[in-house]
């Protein structure tokens, strides 16, 4: 039954991209793929609630199989959750030209690539669907973008450090498959040599692919390149999928690992969640800082990961299903509501034709319904109660906590500096998140094309209401999942379901009696105060008239900031004066924060390669006569090295 | 429900909604008097709450429901926070429950509140104070994430009816984690309550206004909702202290009769300090907060040290 539900979503969707890519059929076709995208969502969550199996099992031989089991189903389900908003969203969003059927047909086919890298029960097969994923989402940006140098050298950049890092990967799959190890956990012994390179490759590869700090370089270059909803899906769901082969490969498959890998995937996701951040904050451009927020919520997600890994080394079992459960919570909770937010930039950028966050303003008033939808996501990403963002970093936070509760010393102190880290990036994230609240709904209208937006179509509206909506049920009964999720650690059974989350140890959650508190008594105190106003006045700043030109900007806003982490972060400012006569003539003032990672260790070595690559050029003289040479001297120098015994 | 829950859960709310604007008061009238100032009475905030209660609210052009709703969202977030941190280690669950993490939510759901109504009114003196709390909030947050979780680790639950009960009966100094968490714990009371050397509660000046300055645009019952969230926010961090980190006794009904000496004891510290310690500079606020941090680190140190 589940089975044949994914099996018909899957195919609408394919059916529904070849229908798009038709001038007569394009909405039609969308729409096709958005139902095949509920279907699979439906299967995806049914699968989880049932904990059973469909299909092959895994298995390390290289034969095709496919098949379903409950973690799948709940990565599925996602996809599925956030591709139906996504697609019916396109509906309208996508231009009926021929680059947007043609984006409509990639569409398709990048979900298909990554149900297939989720469905996937043998390596080769899952090795498919990774590549073809990350395939599929560069010529989905390549084609989206009228080809400007700039896009293409992105695009490649992308390919080239995903398919450096993707190296990883595979490396891990072929020795966990060499090892017979896929589907069988214990074919691996707990401390060997083989198990490290596993999980270090691991790391890397998947890591890449996810966007953690420092392998994160292509994520907030390469994910606001595409149209809207693509960016949702690539944010929501592609990086989900990378997360999803980590969990594998570290959580089920590669044994229990020793505790400092636990505490280097803790480090790795501290400097991924506040580095994330903290470089999101200084950020004018509203999709590259929502990009940035999505290499935050991965640090996030993998801080969850690393407590399980610890808690596990120490043998609290039952506390690392619940780290496990608030990574995957949390991983849910971040589709959800990333993409909420991907999808009401698309509509601002349709409705102002600007994304600099400092030309926007005012868009509340003038897009009620796409504005509210995306306040929502705001609070939601910001992690504020009593919504969905909340749930899951309390559950990541407890995690964290209870690492120093069952660790020793060394593990027990990162525990504790990651539990800081992420209380410090939870308030950042509020800081950040008011910012762009500030600057895009709130406020006059910065300029004349923001006073002048009109409020997005309907297909748009119900597209984010949809998700807005589930941020809501979420924050309200993250408890529904949580249960389940609990039960996918494979040493854990499944928890009861409640609404609220309840766990041994802490003081509990319960979100509907926060929600009743919250919003009743909001709904009261605002009756009590009445309707009882003075004649509306301008604002009132000390006497002085609040001009469009004084506004307040990102970069004034976080000011105070960026002069507290100057010595981490080393702004670079310039300011020139133009003096004539004694009398100053014009003031202008440039100022950035550049990102270390990119400048220190990325740019000296894009110039060592490109050094070595003049010189290896030297090589290739063009004349016949040096090639024949090289190949008299290659072949001189083997038989030298067979005379003298070197081939044994 | 015993007699000892149901006078805990009175007191809680009692006191942390009418008697809370009784706490600013006794600091301010205390440091008037160490001042050589006959000071305000202690009972001045509630004068200033009754005259605010009766005048109009102002309604600024160009605003959204977000500056409206704000003070609400403030009061009720603090009124939520009052119900989660609980008098005595019998507290009854008002619905709410007492995780410690719940309460740092809320505190950030009011701080969002707020910054957000300031970029609403597009006030700069406004956005200056909300950029500056935002930028104090970071290491205020991890500083009382960490504070707290020196005494969770302590009581190994983060419940905090479960972390007065297991830090009762023992003196804070007899445990050096709890000592260090202490000392984290006062730099936080210091910079969630606004006072100096982090906040001037007295400042008239926009340019020096850290918490004041997002409520400049508020009047009548708008600002007395803030005001009384901010009477609030003292209670809250004050009765953490007393059941937490101050030393306080098993039997239920001596720790509750002992809160509000703890109470009156703390005011008189915040008094003394704020007229010891001039304002300091903001941005060195996050070096200090910085220092509070390290503390608690080297308390979880110790307490892993000591349990090995």
């Amino acid at each position: 039954m589940i089975g044949a539900l994914l099996v018909a979503g899957l195919s609408a969707v394919g059916l529904g991209g070849a229908l798009a890519a038709r001038r007569t059929l394009f909405t039609a076709g969308l729409t096709v793929q958005a139902a095949g995208a509920s279907a699979i969502a439906a299967s995806g969550f049914w699968e989880l609630g049932t904990g059973s199996s469909v299909g092959a099992a895994f298995t390390s031989a290289i034969t095709v199989r496919v098949g379903v089991d409950p973690l799948s189903g709940l990565f599925l389900g996602t996809l599925g959750l956030i591709a139906a908003p996504a697609l019916v969203f396109s509906t309208r969003y996508l231009q009926q030209s021929a680059r947007g059927r043609v984006v409509a047909g990639l569409t398709s086919v990048f979900l298909l690539a990554l149900a297939l890298a989720l469905c996937a029960r043998d390596p080769l097969t899952f090795l498919t669907g990774w590549e073809l994923m990350t395939l599929s989402s560069a010529a989905l940006i390549l084609v989206s973008r009228s080809a400007d140098r700039e896009s293409r050298q992105t695009v490649f950049s992308y390919l080239a450090v995903t398919h450096l890092g993707g190296v990883g990967t595979w490396v891990a799959v072929l020795l966990l498959a060499h090892a017979g190890a896929i589907g069988h956990p214990g074919a691996i012994a707990s401390g060997s040599g083989v198990q490290i390179a596993i999980a270090l490759a691991a790391l890397a590869g998947m890591g890449t692919k996810a966007g953690v700090i420092p392998l994160h370089v292509w994520l907030p270059r390469a994910h606001p390149l595409a149209p809207a909803p693509v960016s949702a899906l690539m944010s929501g769901v592609m990086i989900k999928v990378a997360l999803y082969g980590l969990i594998r490969v570290l959580v089920e498959w590669d044994g229990v690992l020793p505790v400092w890998f636990g505490v280097l995937v803790l480090g790795v996701g501290a400097l991924s969640s506040v580095g994330g951040v903290v470089y999101a904050l200084f950020e004018h451009d509203l999709k590259r800082l929502l990009a940035l927020h999505s290499i935050e919520n991965v640090g996030i997600i993998v801080l969850g990961i690393g407590a399980c890994l610890v808690l596990r080394a120490r043998g609290a079992d039952a506390w690392a299903a619940v780290a496990l459960a608030a990574a995957l919570l949390h991983t849910v909770n971040h589709a959800v509501f990333k993409a909420l937010l991907f999808l009401g930039a698309g509509a601002f950028e349709r409705a102002v034709g600007s994304l600099q966050i400092d030309r926007l303003g005012g868009l509340l008033r003038r897009m009620p319904w796409t504005g509210a939808a995306f306040f929502v996501g705001a609070m939601a990403i910001a992690g504020l109660p009593p919504l969905n963002g909340f749930a899951s970093e309390w559950l990541t936070l407890q995690a964290l906590l209870h690492v120093p509760a069952y660790g020793h010393v060394a593990d027990g102190l990162a525990g504790a500096v990651a539990l800081a880290a992420l209380a410090a990036t939870a308030a950042l994230a509020v800081f950040c998140f008011v910012k762009v609240v500030g600057l895009v709904l709130l406020g006059p209208p910065r300029t004349p094309a923001a006073a002048a937006a009109e409020e997005a179509p309907l297909p748009l509206r119900a597209a984010m209401g949809v998700l807005a909506l589930v941020c809501v049920v979420l924050g309200v009964a993250p408890g529904l999942l949580f249960g389940r999720l609990v039960g996918l650690a494979p040493w854990s059974a499944a928890g009861p379901t409640r609404l609220g989350l309840h766990v041994p140890g802490t003081g509990s959650l319960p979100t509907v009696g926060l929600v009743v508190v919250l919003v009743g008594l909001t709904a009261v105190l605002a009756l009590v105060r009445g309707a009882r106003s003075a004649v509306p006045a301008p604002t009132w700043a000390s006497g002085q008239r609040v001009e469009p030109a004084l506004n307040w900007t990102s970069a004034g806003f976080t000011k105070p900031l960026r002069l507290v982490l100057e010595a981490v972060l080393r702004p670079q400012r310039e300011i020139a004066t133009r003096t004539e006569r004694g009398i100053v003539q014009e003031v202008s003032y440039s100022g950035s924060v550049p990102h270390l990672i990119d400048e220190h260790l990325y740019a000296p070595a894009a110039r060592a390669a490109l050094g070595a690559a003049a010189h290896a050029r030297r090589l290739q003289t063009g004349s016949l006569g040096t090639y024949v040479a090289y190949l008299i001297a290659l072949v001189v120098v083997l038989l030298a090295a067979a005379r003298l015994g070197l081939f044994g | 429900m015993s007699a000892v829950t149901l006078v805990t859960a009175a007191g809680q709310l009692v006191g942390g909604i009418a008697l809370a604007p009784l706490l600013p008061g006794l600091v301010q009238h205390w440091k008037g008097r160490l001042q050589g100032r006959r000071g305000p009475s202690p009972l001045q905030p509630y004068r200033e709450l009754r005259r605010l209660w009766a005048k109009s609210g102002v309604t600024v052009e160009g605003t959204t429901a977000v500056y409206r709703l704000a003070p609400a969202v403030v009061a009720a977030s603090l009124a939520a926070a009052v119900l989660v941190v609980p008098l005595t280690s019998r507290a009854p669950s008002l619905g709410l429950g007492h995780d410690a993490l719940v309460l740092v939510g809320l505190l950030a759901l009011a701080r969002f509140a707020i910054a957000a109504s300031a970029w609403d009114t597009a006030n700069g003196f406004s956005l200056m104070g909300a950029s500056r709390d935002l930028t104090l909030a970071v290491f205020v947050e991890a500083t009382l994430v960490l504070s707290l979780a020196v005494a969770a680790l302590i009581a190994t639950t983060t419940d905090l009816t479960g972390v007065v009960a297991a830090t009762a009966g023992s003196p804070v100094w007899a445990n050096p984690a709890l000592a260090l968490g202490s000392l984290a714990f006062a730099l936080v009371v210091i910079a969630e309550t606004g006072r100096q050397p982090v906040d001037n509660p007295d400042t008239h000046l926009e340019l020096t206004m850290i918490h004041e300055g997002p409520l400049l645009e508020y009047a009548g019952r708008d600002l007395a909702y803030l005001q009384l969230a901010a009477a609030a926010r003292h209670w809250i961090v004050l009765a953490l202290a007393v059941q937490v980190f101050l030393p306080h006794p098993r039997e239920i009904w001596l720790q509750l009769a002992l809160v509000p000496v703890g109470l009156v004891v703390l005011c008189g510290a915040l008094a003394v300090v704020e007229t010891l310690v001039a304002k300091m500079r903001v941005l060195l606020v996050p070096r200090v907060l910085a220092i509070g941090a390290a503390a608690a680190l080297l308390g979880i140190a110790a307490h892993l040290v000591g349990s090995l």
